[in-house]
């Protein structure tokens, strides 16, 4: 069981290449704040190299640092959490022609049947819903 | 003591705000008892099965005292309607509830799941009693929706889980209410 290494990789009879990862940790979602607080276009030409390093540094903190942060405090909650319960998440993931995730989640004693159960609906390009397992469907990007 | 504290902080609702309205339908578990089939009966069941849900909600709350507020929002309309359902069972006017009260949200918590899976648990055992048969067809969906709790039934499900199993709660009681209204309603 990782996030990081496929449990099956499957290819269906149409070509698309499907991996399929099972862990029991949600990962935290990266989430953007707003980068800057004005758009500098419209700066006065004159002002325009003074407020470009504030321009930087806010767009730096908006995009990077603070959804980093949060990504950081939230990752050891998601963690604990995800050890205590019994509960199981299948991600199918495609990465053509763009990405898309698809997720499943049952528990620890289903997941073999339904990982097997949803390679095969993969294989002749169904996104099936087994019995054991609970379908969420496609996860926001 | 730890429980009760967070029951207060998160504004959850005293148990004892909603003993005026369960005093209302005291009798509904005697009531069904006595009755013959027919549509006082019917009504009496739908009362007996209106006040089932409304107690095990309460009564499976953590905090001994205390109830979410959706949950006793719910357990206060059920008893509610429980109180119609025994006055239509005792004069024969009105119309009993299609259906038993709805949630306002589509998460469970723990305590909410704990309290509907006891009250289907116990709604099917009536009406297994009734039919004299704990293997008649008629109890074979609301034995579907139980096997699939069942299967789900973990320590801490994700909300994913937590709505699944509200879910199949929700159509298990659903079932286990409209074939009570039939079974008792028989004459």
């Amino acid at each position: 069981m990782s996030l990081f290494r496929p449990v099956r990789t499957v290819t269906s009879a149409d070509g698309d290449y499907w991996e399929l990862y099972v862990s029991k940790t949600a990962l935290p979602q990266w989430r953007q704040g707003r980068g800057g607080g004005g758009d500098i276009g419209s700066v006065d030409p004159r002002f325009g190299l003074v407020e470009l390093p504030f321009a930087i540094l806010s767009a730096l903190w908006g995009l990077l640092i603070v959804p980093l942060v949060r990504v950081v405090v939230l990752l050891p909650v998601a963690v604990a959490r995800g050890r205590r319960s019994r509960a199981v998440r299948i991600e199918a993931v495609r990465g053509f022609p763009e990405r898309e995730v698809f997720l499943w989640t049952t528990t620890d004693e289903q997941v073999d049947a339904v990982v097997d159960e949803i390679a095969a609906g993969l294989s002749r390009g169904k996104l099936l819903q087994p019995e054991g397992a609970v379908y969420s469907g496609r996860e926001p990007s | 003591m730890l429980e009760r504290l967070v029951a207060w902080a998160r504004g959850d609702v005293p148990t004892a705000t909603l003993d005026s309205e369960r005093n209302r339908c005291i009798d509904a578990y005697d009531l069904v008892e006595e009755l013959p089939n027919g549509p006082a009966r019917a009504a009496a069941w739908a009362a007996f099965a209106l006040q089932t849900y409304a107690d095990k909600l309460v009564s499976a709350a953590r905090a001994d005292g205390y109830v979410r507020s959706e949950s006793a929002r719910l357990a206060r309309d059920a008893y509610r309607l429980a109180a119609g359902c025994l006055d239509i069972a005792r004069t024969g006017a009105g119309r009993v509830p299609d259906a038993l009260p709805r949630w306002g949200t589509p998460i469970r918590s723990h305590d909410q799941l704990v309290g509907m899976r006891q009250a289907l648990e116990a709604l099917r055992t009536f009406i297994a009693f009734e039919l004299r048969d704990d293997r008649a067809p008629g109890l074979a969906h609301l034995d579907e929706e139980l096997a699939k709790v069942d299967r789900f039934w973990i320590e801490h499900p994700p909300p994913e889980i937590r709505g699944a199993l509200g879910d199949a709660l929700l159509h298990g009681l659903d079932e286990a209410y409209t074939l009570g209204l039939r079974v008792a309603g028989a004459a």
